[in-house]
């Protein structure tokens, strides 16, 4: 990787903008009609909630509404799951792809286009039906990391393709997504497989070891050895085992040479050495095509690879083809024991909680293993049981109930934040805009600390294993999203949710200060009935929260309390009703309730 | 009651660290009212350099055997062929007053004037190959099964982990930044802010088992917008606080909560400070574009000026900059990348002397590794030891400390490929440093475990 820079100054970012089509409904009742000879009760609003909230980017009234009208607390989950399923994918790529000037003017400013892409990013994961696809793709985003910061800068149709390889893949074949991960040109630029030489005898010059380390470390099977439920072997000493030593990284580094740039078809005599990206998006252009092997520059010695039980092969033979030894090396990966509880894990902490028990992990890991048809690495059948698994959708019970969940990414808050309040720009078609220059100087990531493809390496935006000093660490607990809980990070978080209520809604839609880059929200629902504070508060924890139930008294009391502050006038009760309905939304935009992910 | 008045959390008796919900341990430790303190203010500034420094290209031998050595190694010269050899007569020379036994002689990388200056002027001073170490290591030992060696060498995130806490093969949640906070805790107690402060996100480097660092921006924190000192704005930054001070079911609920609550205990006095800081001469608040860096230098030196108004005797501040994982376009990247730490460190130092702060503040380098010395095509891969960088009034300047290994490939301190075994470890470094910081002998062991498998505890570079 090109930058392990962990400061975050993103580059261009851009923001948002989007509409979301669902929350904003009306009035209160979600109640449904139950079936006439159900047994089962329905899903419980909370409980549709938590779901969501693991299973998209965020809960809104409206997609509870329709998931408990699925059937009862025993199917209608799986029917979700099912209708997502079978949903088209949404894409980033034709929208980069569009905002490419043709022709080109000199000098254009290629990272600029990272900005449609962050845009159309929105724009899926506010609106897309494909929710739980994208869901699953942001979270592969963060084990499959590539970036716009450092060397893919210029490369974004590239950046765009491979995160919508990862949303294709999503709920498929893990083996095929680890060989189109391995031979895209943004990962190839990202972690430098692309252009790697072999070793010329007698001088210094050997294989990258870049994407042979972080492809078995951060992207299959992790640093040590792992039992079926997760948690680490350990030898007679009680030390850990190391999965492979330099020796394999060396192999597999050797393994991955001979790869760059795929020859474009207007150019069929392309060599190692003079092959080049195309930039512009023409049909078939090399920056989204897989690279291309060059037999000149591939190490044809035999190759160290991973040597475990019921490998097939611990030593790649000499002179196969550059190919032939991919597949070799990416079979004995994907088949080493570490990769189903390694991956299984990760989604489990990316979807549902930071805390998972290891008998969960081992029914998830199991499931990676086999998906019940002798199929190992179906994401799908991984997704549906980490999603439908007990733990996922019983309440959490005794010593559990204080660790069950997760805090919520961000990014992921920001994203229910503006699903459950209808959150829109002006722009064209209502498309959504970034508000690059209004909203987000500086970029999403800048804020949040996140954004799509904005990782400031490698090793995402978070630790997997992160810990805060205090009472999670001290039970050996993690919470990997508090590591972007800084002083720093959530001040400016709380701040957003203080400006987007006050500021930008649709009562200044149709003044003078409407800007089409700045994202607007719709509150007339509590703007209507901002005289009650109690109507009014219960009526926000209902959108955001799922229910009255899930504010503490604390927050209840005190933001009751900051809402009666603002006496409502007889006489032009506007500005009074708006503080209102400000104090309302932020108080539980930036509790500690809507940062927790049930 | 005055709720901008930060209150102390009372830690129990010694083992018996009492959590209240909602609050994690932290940011304030027990007070030992007017026990102990320092008389006197220091700062340590950790200055990490993040993907690993290809630091054999930052300080480099001139003397012709050593040169060739050198050049050979890194396949001659950089931007040839797979070349990664700084062309000997581009070097600025270092001149040391201790001149080494066999003769050798060094330079700097020729984008590092500033550097070099404060080298010559006795202010800065050379880690000739240190990195994280259990014990006293050689070539025979390393391959030797069963030595004791930091686990996962070579690998981003555990050897930055290494530098941070120099745990060895322990398990460790703390850093040795926060250790030194910990230890400390007696005898900084009346400080309003904590011991640790970041410019430069979490990082596990300040993590203390009671101390948790405070974590701002490159140019300070942000304050709370819609908060006020009277009416409305005052009650609902009181409303905010009682949120954030309440009592949660989850881990991750009070996890949170206690994040809002020192931010919003700490925004307005620390933005206070930083805007009262000096308009430094060398790191101007304006007309002068200034890398992330600089900036964030620029806000330490702030606070340092103004380390009165929030009673500090004793800071650590952490900073960094990234990029320096050169597997690529060595040749193209890494003149910016020294010539910006050059830069920034020399203006930091400068505006500290502009306050007569410059013998009370060390800032130290750290980096994930150093880089092997042969070539991948244009770049270098992960390494282990490597060069770092001590600058300030209070440094024994003008000096390389430790040895400078042998260069040559295969040679007595390559492990393969250029991968050099340290000669000084981490622990020796920052044993040194927590010396001058305050940190008793007695309590080093606490701040760098494995400090007493090595002979010499302090390395000298400060006093």
């Amino acid at each position: 990787m090109k930058d392990l820079a962990r400061s975050v100054h993103a580059a261009s970012a851009a923001l948002l903008l989007v509409l979301a089509g669902c929350g904003g409904g009306g009035g209160g009742g979600t109640t449904t009609t139950p079936p006439p000879v159900a047994t089962n009760p329905p899903v419980a609003k909370a409980e549709a909630f938590r779901f969501l909230n693991q299973a998209s980017f965020g809960a809104t009234e409206a997609e509870a509404t329709r998931l408990i009208s699925l059937g009862d607390n025993t199917n209608s989950y799986t029917r979700w799951v099912d209708a997502e399923v079978a949903k088209p994918v949404s894409t980033l790529l034709p929208t980069v792809e569009a905002a490419y000037p043709n022709p080109l003017p000199m000098g254009f400013n290629l990272a600029s286009l990272n900005a449609p892409r962050v845009e159309k990013w929105f724009d899926n994961t506010l609106k897309g039906p494909d929710q739980l696809r994208q869901r699953v793709a942001w979270a592969l985003s963060q084990v499959f990391v590539v970036s716009q910061i450092g060397a893919l800068q210029n490369l974004p149709n590239a950046t765009a393709d491979f995160y919508d390889m990862l949303a294709r893949d999503a709920l498929g074949d893990f083996r095929k997504l680890l060989e189109e991960v391995t031979l895209h040109p943004a990962m190839g630029v990202y972690l430098s497989m692309l252009g790697n030489q072999k070793a010329i005898a007698g001088t210094n010059l050997r294989p990258d070891e870049n994407y042979a380390r972080e492809v078995m470390q951060l992207m299959a099977i992790g640093l040590v050895e792992l039992n079926i439920d997760g948690s680490t072997k350990r030898d007679a000493s009680n030390q850990p085992i190391s999965t492979y030593n330099q020796d394999i990284i060396e192999g597999f580094a050797r393994v991955f040479t001979g790869w760059r740039w795929a020859c474009p078809t207007t150019t069929p005599t392309c060599t190692f050495a003079n092959t080049r990206p195309q930039p512009q998006p023409l049909p078939g252009y090399n920056q989204i095509k897989p690279m291309q092997f060059y037999a000149e520059q591939h190490e044809t010695g035999t190759k160290r690879v991973l040597s475990y039980t019921g490998a097939a092969l611990t030593t790649i033979p000499a002179n196969q083809t550059g190919a032939k030894d991919l597949q070799d090396a990416l079979d004995n990966i994907f088949n080493h024991p570490n990769v189903g509880p390694f991956i299984s894990k990760q989604l489990i902490q990316k979807l549902v909680t930071s805390n998972p028990s290891p008998a969960y992990v081992q029914r998830a890991a199991e499931k990676f293993n086999n998906d019940g048809n002798g199929k190992r690495g179906n994401l799908e059948a991984v997704v549906r049981a980490i999603l439908l698994d007990t733990e996922a959708r019983n309440a959490p019970a005794g010593t559990a109930t204080t660790t069950a969940g997760k805090v919520k990414e961000p990014l992921l808050r920001l994203t229910q934040f503006w699903r459950a309040y209808g959150g829109k720009s002006n722009g064209t078609g209502g498309v959504v805009k970034l508000g690059a220059a209004v909203n987000f100087a500086g970029g999403v990531t800048a804020v949040f600390g996140q954004g799509p493809s904005q990782s400031p390496s490698v090793f995402n935006f978070f630790s997997p294993f992160y810990a805060p000093p205090g009472e999670i660490a001290d039970q050996n607990l993690v919470s990997p999203e508090l590591q972007l809980a800084t002083e720093y990070l959530n001040t400016q978080v709380t701040n957003f949710f203080w400006q987007q209520p006050q500021l930008y809604t649709q009562v200044q839609a149709a003044g003078a200060t409407f800007n089409a880059d700045r994202m607007f929200i719709t509150t007339t629902d509590e703007l209507a009935i901002a005289a009650d504070s109690e109507t009014l508060i219960n009526r926000v924890a209902e959108k955001l929260l799922g229910g009255t139930g899930q504010m503490s008294a604390t927050l209840k009391t005190e933001a009751k309390a900051q809402i009666d502050r603002t006496p409502v006038p007889a006489t032009n009760p506007t500005a009074a009703l708006t503080t209102r309905v400000t104090d309302a939304i932020y108080f539980i935009a930036i509790s500690p309730e809507f940062a927790l992910q049930r | 009651m005055d709720r901008n008045r930060r209150k102390f959390l009372r830690a129990a008796a010694a083992g018996g660290v009492a959590y209240a919900f909602g609050r994690t341990p932290g940011t304030v430790y027990a007070q030992v009212a007017g026990t102990g303190g320092f008389a006197d203010y220091k700062a340590l500034v950790c200055l990490f350099q993040f993907g690993g420094n290809d630091s054999w290209n930052m300080v480099v031998p001139t003397s012709a055997a050593e040169y060739n050595a050198y050049s050979a190694s890194r396949g001659g010269a950089i931007g040839v062929g797979s070349g990664l050899a700084i062309p000997q007569a581009s070097l600025l020379p270092l001149n040391s007053m201790t001149p080494d036994p066999n003769g050798a002689t060094y330079g700097i990388h020729p984008s590092m004037a500033g550097m070099q200056t404060l080298f010559n002027n006795g202010k800065a001073a050379v880690m000739a190959n240190v990195g994280p170490l259990i014990k006293p290591t050689t070539k025979t030992q390393y391959r030797t099964a069963g030595w004791d060696l930091p686990p996962q060498l070579f690998s981003h995130n555990d050897q930055q982990d290494q530098w941070h806490s120099l745990r060895g093969k322990l398990p460790s949640k703390t850093g040795w930044g926060g250790r030194v906070a910990d230890v400390l805790a007696s005898q900084t107690g009346s400080q309003q802010l904590a011991l640790n402060v970041s410019l430069a996100g979490q990082t596990f480097f300040q993590a203390g088992a009671v101390a948790a660092p405070y974590v701002m921006g490159a140019t300070g924190p942000v304050q709370f917008q819609g908060f006020g000192t009277t009416g409305i704005g005052l009650a609902r930054r009181n409303a905010f606080d009682a949120i954030a001070s309440g009592s949660y079911g989850t881990v991750y609920e009070r996890g949170f909560a206690s994040v809002q609550k020192r931010a919003s205990q700490f925004a307005d006095r620390v933005s206070a400070a930083v805007a009262a800081g000096r308009n430094f001469a060398a790191l101007p608040n304006a007309g002068v574009a200034l890398s992330p860096l600089a900036q964030q230098l620029r806000t330490v030196a702030k606070l340092i000026d103004q380390r009165a108004s929030l009673q500090m005797s004793r800071q650590i501040f952490f900073v960094s900059t990234g990029g320096f994982d050169t597997h690529d376009d060595l040749f193209a990247d890494q003149p910016g990348l020294l010539g910006n730490i050059s830069a920034s460190v020399a203006s930091f130092y400068d505006a500290l002397t502009e306050i007569g702060m410059d013998n009370s503040a060390t800032l130290f380098t750290h980096s994930d590794f150093g880089r092997t010395l042969t070539s991948n095509g244009d770049g270098s891969d992960h390494a282990w030891g490597g060069v770092q960088l001590v600058v300030g009034g209070a440094v024994r300047g003008r000096n390389i400390y430790g040895r400078y290994p042998s260069l040559t490939i295969n040679g007595p301190d390559d492990v393969g490929g250029g991968r050099l075994i340290p000669s000084i470890s981490s622990d020796q470094y920052a044993a040194t440093l927590a010396s001058w910081f305050g940190v008793q002998d007695a309590d080093l062991p606490k701040v760098a475990p494995s400090i007493g498998n090595f002979t010499t505890r302090n390395l000298g570079f400060l006093g």
